[in-house]
């Protein structure tokens, strides 16, 4: 109503200013394409004339689903192009707008008129404008006409839906004898159909069917020998095989079912192709055949996947643990099972073209559904485990249970009168049912490829291993991300396949997705999975980018650029820091996290955080404080209190030293920085040891510290600058005390120089006769030689061992040094 | 394999991404559009500096300015001043 008013006065309002726009019409800057608006309005027209023709269908069929879906569809449709037809608009509209923002609002009553040629302008662009929304307005009220009757139509779908569940039949009068008449009738009249069909087809169309059929049945050969030689290893059970892995039974399962299926499909999908193609079909024999091609293909592949998944005759090969005497009467009973539901349906479809009595299809699905109850219950009663005493148990309670309930509700429901609900109970659980067994059978297969080493094995794996520089265990994480792929994969598609069996729309499931993905509000906060993935996506990529520049750095840029190593750790290691706070904080707010709610209680939670982790931040601080004043870097040599070591790594918290004796010691960083820190090789490596060395009171101390001073002088690591110097230091209780001080380049090397020193001076001073005094702490025993042994065969057994094990510990020794670089001790 | 998992992802999350039309308000104060989407008219309040995704199917939208726009579900809508862009 509100409507029709806005569009009258918009009318009214063109009438008035028409005259004004006419005059406009010759300056105005960039007119519109001739005829936009009667194009659109045309069109407009045009779909809201189908609009009502569809409305009335929608009555008309109101008792049909397939055309009320069919109607929905063509709705749908209507409702884009009307879209369309406004979105038409868009530029044009844009140009009006920039125009008029150009030329400027209208003068107001106080100030000085503007030129007539402006307002014209004005006048014509606004009124256009007028016209081009009230254009818009139609397409906008026909798309909420056409959601009212795309609502509407759902409604009467369910009500539909509702009726066929609850819809009771009088049996008595679908299972007369009368019933019999009809059937024969029909009978007849298919009989007469189908055969003046194929006397038509003999005599005028034989080629075409011949070739149709040849051409069929090459293409589903092509699939099946093509299918066969490239997935033969996988395709067939190997009878030999005592153990096969669950995977390779898996795959076999999959793949005999999927290729002889996609055959069998392609065979029939192409036969009909070729006789509508060659026009063999007529009248409602094409409906017909395409019926008795889906019933035929649908019990096919039942068929080959019970078949696949029980495997009768190959016990090691059965992907459910039954007995044999069990499996095979699995896969009858489902076969059985698919064959009445096909022939049903199939029926369905001739009674439906055929016109015949109502009395016909109850008694037929009244049939169906009774045989298909029977069958369940009875893979209810099937015992098909063996006990370990020979005995036969049942299904699990839960199974067996469910089966029995399902297959006794069919029959009760059909014996009462409630056909739909019947049928469509056992539609739902041979459809829903063969859904489920697949789905399950995807998630086996996922928990295997995800076992450990299971993806190496596969087909896959052994490719990416051949060509790839993947080792086992990322092979392994691979399988894992893979399994995990699969089960989201079953769920993205199994779900939305079993809600659309059950008779949800794709529209409603679409809505669904969408808002899970693009968020669901809980109060004023909002969840989105598509947020959250992003913001963890952009936090990867940022953290990779990170680790990709810092490497780029270091290797290239300061490696490159000589820039010292400790300055180099510093630079790499903030640049990583900052990088990943970076990416995290991208990532937050891709995920749609509003950064500035957390701010208040971060806030408030700052002085506690503060009290709390006191030592944390003061071992954060000294972390940057290292890598700012850099007191050392990684690899010297460093005491801190009773640590004594070369520093492994320099991180934000702590700092890693390693011991000469290969301890890892975790130092905090404060303790770094607010104790003293001895570091050896700070700005060079250069470095004194000391040696002390006494003789006896009367020694020539003249001639011992010249002898002294000389070996300290000879030594080759010993620096000739500083000097070394030898120091008479004390006159000892028990001896005379003196000091070899030396500098080495490399205070590394101490232990080495001191060695060689100290063996030069005992050596020096034997050959002087010089003695070094030694308390004598305790009375050892010499060893005696052993007693002259006798038996002089045992000696040389004895010797000969000997000598072969000093050779094997010789030629070990030597492999050991080939095979390693002989290494300076480490100082102390 | 970090690095082949990444752009996998990379992949997949490029793929999957839902396209909704945006709009952005720039100014200060809070401006109303109505959008028409599904058969019904809401309104769609939008506070200073606030930007929302909505329309994901196509949609009618008055514009602050009284316009009224088609959306197909791809395009920004950008107030500053209190005049929508389309972009």
């Amino acid at each position: 109503m509100l409507f029709r008013l806005l569009r009258l006065i918009l009318l009214l309002a063109l009438v008035v200013s028409a005259p004004m726009s006419l005059d406009a019409a010759a300056q105005g800057l960039g007119q519109a394409p001739a005829g936009l608006v009667a194009d659109q309005q045309k069109i407009l027209q045009d779909l809201t004339t189908k609009t009502d023709n569809l409305e009335k269908k929608i009555q008309q069929d109101a008792e049909e689903d397939s055309s009320l879906v069919d109607i929905r569809l063509q709705l749908e449709e209507l409702s884009r192009q009307s879209l369309n037809s406004a979105l038409a608009f868009r530029t044009r509209l844009g140009e009006i707008n920039s125009r008029l923002e150009q030329l400027g609002a209208a003068p107001a009553a106080g100030q000085p008129p503007e030129p007539d040629i402006v307002s014209g302008e004005r006048q014509a662009l606004v009124s256009e404008k007028a016209e081009i929304n009230a254009v818009i307005s139609q397409a906008q009220a026909l798309s909420i006409r056409i959601s009212g009757l795309i609502d509407k139509i759902g409604n009467m779908r369910s009500e539909l839906f509702r009726n066929l569940l609850t819809k009771r039949y009088v049996l008595s009068d679908a299972l007369s004898p009368q019933v019999f008449s009809d059937a024969q009738d029909e009978y007849t009249n298919l009989y007469k159909a189908v055969s003046s069909w194929l006397s038509f087809a003999f005599k005028f169309k034989f080629q075409a069917i011949l070739a149709a059929t040849f051409v069929a049945l090459g293409l589903a050969l092509v699939l099946l020998v093509g299918g066969r030689r490239l997935f033969g290893r996988v395709f067939e059970a190997d009878p030999s095989n005592q153990d096969p892995s669950y995977l390779s039974r898996l795959s076999v399962a999959f793949w005999s079912t999927l290729l002889p299926t996609l055959a069998v499909a392609a065979f029939l999908g192409s036969t009909i192709f070729f006789f509508n193609y060659y026009n063999v079909l007529r009248g409602d024999i094409g409906l017909f055949l395409n019926a008795l091609a889906t019933a035929i293909g649908v019990v096919f592949c039942v068929n080959r996947l019970t078949n696949a998944a029980l495997e009768p005759r190959l016990p090691n090969w059965r992907l459910i643990p039954v007995e044999s005497g069990p499996a095979r009467w699995l896969v009858r009973l489902a076969t059985a099972m698919a064959v009445v539901i096909s022939v049903n349906t199939f029926l369905s479809v001739i009674n439906d073209k055929m016109g015949s009595p109502l009395s016909l299809t109850i008694a037929r699905s009244f049939v169906a559904t009774i045989v298909v109850g029977i069958i369940l219950i009875l893979m209810a009663m099937l015992r098909p485990f063996k006990a370990r005493d020979g005995s036969w148990r049942p299904w699990p309670a839960w199974l067996r249970y469910t089966a029995l309930a399902l297959g006794l509700f069919t029959i009760v429901a059909a014996l009462l009168g409630y056909i739909g609900l019947a049928l469509f109970v056992s539609l739902q659980v041979v459809v829903t049912g063969t859904a489920l067994i697949t789905a399950y059978i995807g998630f086996l297969s996922a928990q295997a490829i995800g076992e450990e080493g299971a993806f190496a094995n596969t087909t896959v794996g052994r490719w990416l291993s051949a060509k790839s520089s993947y080792e086992d265990t990322a092979l392994d994480q691979l399988g894992l991300v893979v399994s995990v792929a699969i089960n989201v994969m079953i769920v993205l598609v199994f779900l939305p396949l079993i809600l659309l069996m059950w008779g949800f729309q794709p529209g409603d499931i679409q809505a669904w997705a969408y808002k899970l993905a693009t968020g669901i509000n809980i109060g004023s906060v909002t969840i989105s999975v598509t947020g959250i993935l992003s913001g963890i996506v952009v936090f990867i990529i940022g953290y990779f980018l990170t680790r990709w520049f810092q490497g780029w750095l270091d290797g290239s840029v300061m490696a490159r650029g000589k820039v010292d190593t400790g300055v180099r750790n510093s630079i790499r290691l903030a640049v990583g820091y900052a990088g990943v706070a970076l990416a995290a904080l991208v990532g937050i707010s891709a995920a749609g996290i509003d950064l500035s709610s957390l701010a208040l209680v971060a806030g408030a939670l700052s002085l506690g955080i503060g009290f709390g982790l006191q030592n944390v931040v003061s071992n954060f601080v000294s972390g940057l404080i290292l890598l700012a004043e850099r007191p050392f870097k990684v690899g010297d040599w460093i005491v801190a209190g009773d640590v004594s070591g070369t520093v492994k790594k320099i991180s934000v918290r702590a700092t890693e030293i390693e011991t000469f004796q290969r301890q890892s010691v975790i130092l905090p960083n404060s303790n770094l920085i607010n104790n003293a820190v001895g570091n050896w090789t700070h700005r060079n490596k250069l470095g004194r040891i000391d040696i002390k060395v006494g003789v006896a009171y009367g020694s020539d101390v003249k001639q011992v510290h010249a002898v002294l001073l000389e070996i300290a002088r000879s030594h080759p690591m010993v620096l000739k600058n500083p000097e070394p110097f030898v120091l008479f230091s004390n006159f000892g209780p028990a001896a005379l005390e003196f000091e070899i001080r030396v500098f080495l380049a490399d205070v590394m090397n101490g232990n080495i120089a001191q060695n060689d020193i100290r063996f030069a001076v005992l050596e020096k001073f034997s050959s002087e006769h010089i003695e070094m005094p030694s308390t004598p702490r305790a009375v050892v025993e010499a060893h005696k030689p052993k007693a002259w042994p006798t038996d002089d065969d045992k000696i040389e057994a004895d010797f000969a061992e000997q000598e072969q094990i000093k050779a094997e510990a010789e030629a070990e020794k030597k492999r050991l040094v080939k095979s390693r670089k002989t290494k300076k001790p480490d100082p102390d | 394999m970090w690095k082949s998992l990444v752009a996998a992802v990379a992949l997949v999350a490029a793929i999957g991404s839902v396209h909704a039309a945006s709009a952005v308000n720039k100014d200060a104060e809070t401006r109303t559009l109505v959008v028409t989407e599904g058969g019904s008219k809401t309104d769609l309040a939008l506070a200073g500096g606030e930007t929302v995704e909505f329309c994901p199917n196509g949609c009618f939208v008055t514009l602050p300015n009284g316009d009224l726009e088609a959306l197909t579900g791809s395009e920004t809508i950008e107030i500053s001043g209190g005049v929508a862009r389309i972009k």
